[in-house]
């Protein structure tokens, strides 16, 4: 509890900064140190699978889609879906027009109000304790 | 409204819908499901976490 009051806290301080202030700049890496760090202290020896399983996992595809059909389409839409995003900003951002905005200057409408630089640091904040902390096997 | 603002409409529009399926079915994996096969290894987390701090800096120190 005293966690989630000191992230909302904090979002709502960062949500009054501008992104080329000092204390936005030292407040962000600040973050980005800590979840890193937590995420090794934290996690070491709890991975659910190693390295080496988890880039050998989507291989035997064949063996996955006889056995699950509908789960490995949803897989491959998820990837189309992320290939759009990445691939509509990287052609967005190379061209460099107005006519064609890229994610970063849409989500910039949302962070140019306090409240919407607020609340992407909330989401952003709960991303990266999912990520760091989440999903660890029991010592 | 630019045509590349249309463009972002349609895929936030399929990436909306793919959510709310993935929502109401089980054997959909959703978002979280996504997540959390990023945070199976420290390969996996590692590149999801080097995205999650290269999108907050950029987002909250640099964009203009």
């Amino acid at each position: 509890m005293a966690l989630v009051a000191a992230g909302a806290a904090f979002s709502w301080w960062e949500g009054g900064l501008h992104q080329y202030s000092s204390a936005a700049h030292w407040s962000i890496a600040a973050v980005i140190a800590l979840v890193l760090s937590a995420a090794v202290a934290f996690g070491w020896g709890r991975q659910a699978a190693t390295a080496g399983a988890w880039v050998r996992g989507p291989l035997p595809v064949r063996r996955h889609l006889a056995e699950r059909r509908r789960a490995s389409v949803a897989v491959v839409i998820w990837i189309v879906l992320a290939l759009a995003v990445v691939g509509w900003d990287l052609n967005s951002f190379v061209h460099q027009s107005h006519d064609l905005p890229t994610l970063s200057s849409i989500v910039g409408h949302v962070t140019s109000s306090r409240a919407g630089r607020a609340g992407t640091v909330a989401v952003w904040l709960v991303v990266g304790a999912a990520l760091g902390l989440g999903w660890r096997r029991r010592r | 409204m630019t045509p590349g603002g249309d463009v972002w409409i349609g895929i936030g529009a399929a990436l909306a819908i793919w959510v709310v399926a993935s929502a109401l079915r089980r054997d959909i994996p959703g978002p979280i499901a996504v997540v959390r096969w990023f945070a199976q290894s420290w390969l996996g987390r590692t590149l999801a976490l080097c995205a999650w701090a290269g999108a907050g800096w950029h987002l909250f120190c640099q964009r203009p």
